[in-house]
């Protein structure tokens, strides 16, 4: 009983102490309680679908950041570790018959081996001329899809796939909670000495030989793990739409994810997975102009990028909180002086 | 006889036409604080970037405490023990200034040698301290001045807990009385006292510097160079006087 109220009381001054102090921490909160408590109370089977997707294009869109907006390392193809991921899963599944909990890691972790099959060639390229090559890889595979029709299915893709539970409500808890959990992850390793060194990459590739790191390992390094996570998305859109067809390969799949990435402010991690759950149910919210939809989605981003181009979040977030210029913790916008070194904040 | 810690023989590089360094060489014992001086244009730059391996050299040897490392990764060379600076700096603009120096202190022969047991972010701060911009720790190092930008650099460099400094213009840009507190840092540095060492000797060095009056106090022996050549080797009492050096730099004839 002790232990309880003492455990009680830990999480309360964490809450008083930590998180409500800064609106943008309230919101993260705010947004992990409702991820988790809308179906309990309006389960409605289409906004859950859209949430799932949400969820699993959350997961994939921040991937991309971490290889792109970290390490800078451009990737116009990040289709290509969802596609392999969706078949990989896929084929695990119908063939071998492994369940969705032993596919969807294994079909990531093929999407891995994708990964430094194509970083290894890409690694002495840089900017431009690694993003367009990257750009050919899915095309490339999308081709080697068509030509083994016997192995993937062809332009009709693998259907027919196992569900991930049976009832709807505990599809999509797993859905998100992994979603949650992949997030956290990947904000955790670009918050560690390992996410300064992409950084560090980002800026000046040279500078970090200098300083004695062997870049090529890192670089493999990033490239993987964006693999592996955007191949979970991968195993777990199959699983869920049951399919894996070709459309996981398109050109607009890579394109999708740089925008999402760029419009909620790349660089961030949390800043992609908000533009998804932005984004995604906007355009299913166009739907009530079926000729216009596009054209609206277009004129949103475009207006979001021309007034806000470090990114919608960041924009937002630049808005509500201030950066103490002494000690450089955040305060929200309303305090006079710093919450922690007591500095004047104008 | 012993091994010298740099032994550099017979380098060349040409970019081109344009022989950067041709035919250079020279040793560097482990004690000693050498300084590289030469007109501009000389390839004294382009020889300490073959040194830490930026720039590979067409033919000749570089060796280190007895091994070649002229084909040598620029990473395996800084783990063996050579950090350099960069003339042009060239710092993460975005990250704060103890991120910049982490990364070195993360390389893994910081990571074993020096104050290990230190928290990475600890250590950072030594070296900050020790460069004297520790104040500034959490700013954004697009916000440093040119000359803190310098000390942010030999910050970075001695965070991989070097054997052999390799500093290009480690006064460029700064004020007299600046310039004569990072030359008595160096010379402290060189002694080994202060930045983490405190059992072992500070690393050797060599300097590129055309403040030739603040590098004569600090260096124990001079190299000149010119069109890539070494022209003069010799004491930085005798160098002034070198016919060869004067001519370098004044031309030649009757005055």
């Amino acid at each position: 009983m002790n232990l309880l109220r003492y455990h009680l009381r830990k999480l309360f001054l964490i809450l008083k102490n930590e998180v409500f102090v800064l609106p943008s921490r309230i919101v993260v909160l705010l947004f992990f309680l409702t991820v988790l408590l809308l179906p309990l109370l309006y389960d409605d089977p289409y906004m859950m679908r859209i949430l799932i997707l949400a969820s699993i294009f959350a997961i994939f869109a921040a991937s991309w950041d971490l290889l792109s907006g970290f390490t800078g390392q451009i990737n116009f193809g990040h289709a290509l570790f969802f596609g392999v991921g969706a078949y990989g899963t896929a084929i695990l599944n119908l063939r071998a018959g492994f369940p969705p909990w032993a596919s969807i890691p294994a079909g990531a972790l093929v999407a891995v081996l994708a990964g430094l099959l194509v970083g290894l060639p890409c690694l002495r390229l840089r900017g431009t001329y690694l993003a367009l090559t990257t750009l050919a890889f899915p095309i490339i595979l999308m081709g080697f899809v068509f030509s083994v029709p016997e192995l993937t299915g062809g332009e009709l893709g693998l259907s027919g796939l196992s569900r991930l539970a049976r009832s709807r409500i505990a599809n999509y808890y797993i859905v998100v909670i992994t979603m949650l959990v992949l997030v956290t992850v990947m904000w955790k390793i670009t918050d560690s000495h390992m996410g300064i060194i992409f950084h560090a990459i980002r800026e000046d590739e040279l500078a970090v030989k200098a300083a004695g790191i062997n870049t090529t390992k890192y670089k493999l390094i990033a490239f993987s793990l964006s693999g592996f996570f955007a191949g979970l998305a991968g195993g777990l859109y199959a699983h869920f739409m049951r399919i894996a067809g070709p459309s996981t390969l398109e050109i607009s799949m890579s394109f999708q994810v740089v925008i999402w990435s760029v419009f909620g402010g790349m660089v961030t991690i949390w800043g992609p997975v908000g533009a998804v759950f932005i984004l995604f149910p906007l355009l299913e919210f166009f739907r009530i102009w079926p000729e216009l939809r596009q054209l609206m989605f277009a004129i949103v981003v475009m207006i979001v990028l021309l007034y806000m181009p470090g990114g919608l979040l960041p924009w937002l977030r630049s808005k509500i909180e201030n950066e103490c210029p002494r000690c450089k913790i955040r305060n929200i916008a309303t305090r006079k002086v710093c919450r922690v070194c007591a500095a004047d904040l104008h | 006889m012993a091994v010298p810690l740099l032994e550099v023989a017979n380098l060349n590089k040409s970019f081109g036409g344009l022989k950067a360094t041709s035919n250079v060489s020279f040793n560097v014992a482990r004690d000693e604080i050498v300084g590289l001086i030469g007109p501009n244009g000389a390839g004294k730059t382009t020889l300490l970037r073959q040194i830490t391996g930026i720039i590979k050299p067409d033919s000749g040897k570089i060796r280190f405490k007895g091994q070649d490392i002229t084909r040598r990764k620029v990473w395996d060379i800084v783990n063996m023990g050579i950090a350099g600076t960069f003339q042009n700096m060239r710092p993460f603009r975005r990250l704060p200034i103890i991120a910049n120096v982490m990364v070195s202190c993360l390389s893994p022969r910081s990571m074993k040698t020096g104050e290990w047991v230190k928290r990475i972010e600890a250590k950072a701060m030594d070296a900050l301290e020790f460069a004297g911009i520790s104040d500034m720790a959490l700013e954004k190092a697009s916000t440093l001045s040119q000359g803190d930008l310098k000390r942010l650099e030999v910050a970075r460099a001695i965070a991989t807990e070097p054997e052999l400094l390799l500093l290009d213009e480690p006064f460029g840009g700064l004020s007299p009385a600046e310039t004569d507190l990072m030359a008595k840092s160096i010379k402290r540095l060189h002694k080994g006292g202060r930045f983490g060492r405190l059992h072992s000797e500070g690393p050797a060095m060599i300097i590129i510097e055309h403040k030739l009056q603040a590098l004569m106090k600090i260096v124990d022996r001079v190299i000149v160079l010119n069109y890539g050549e070494v022209v003069a080797e010799c004491s930085p009492e005798a160098v002034v006087k070198h016919p060869a050096v004067i001519e370098c730099y004044l031309g030649k004839g009757d005055i």
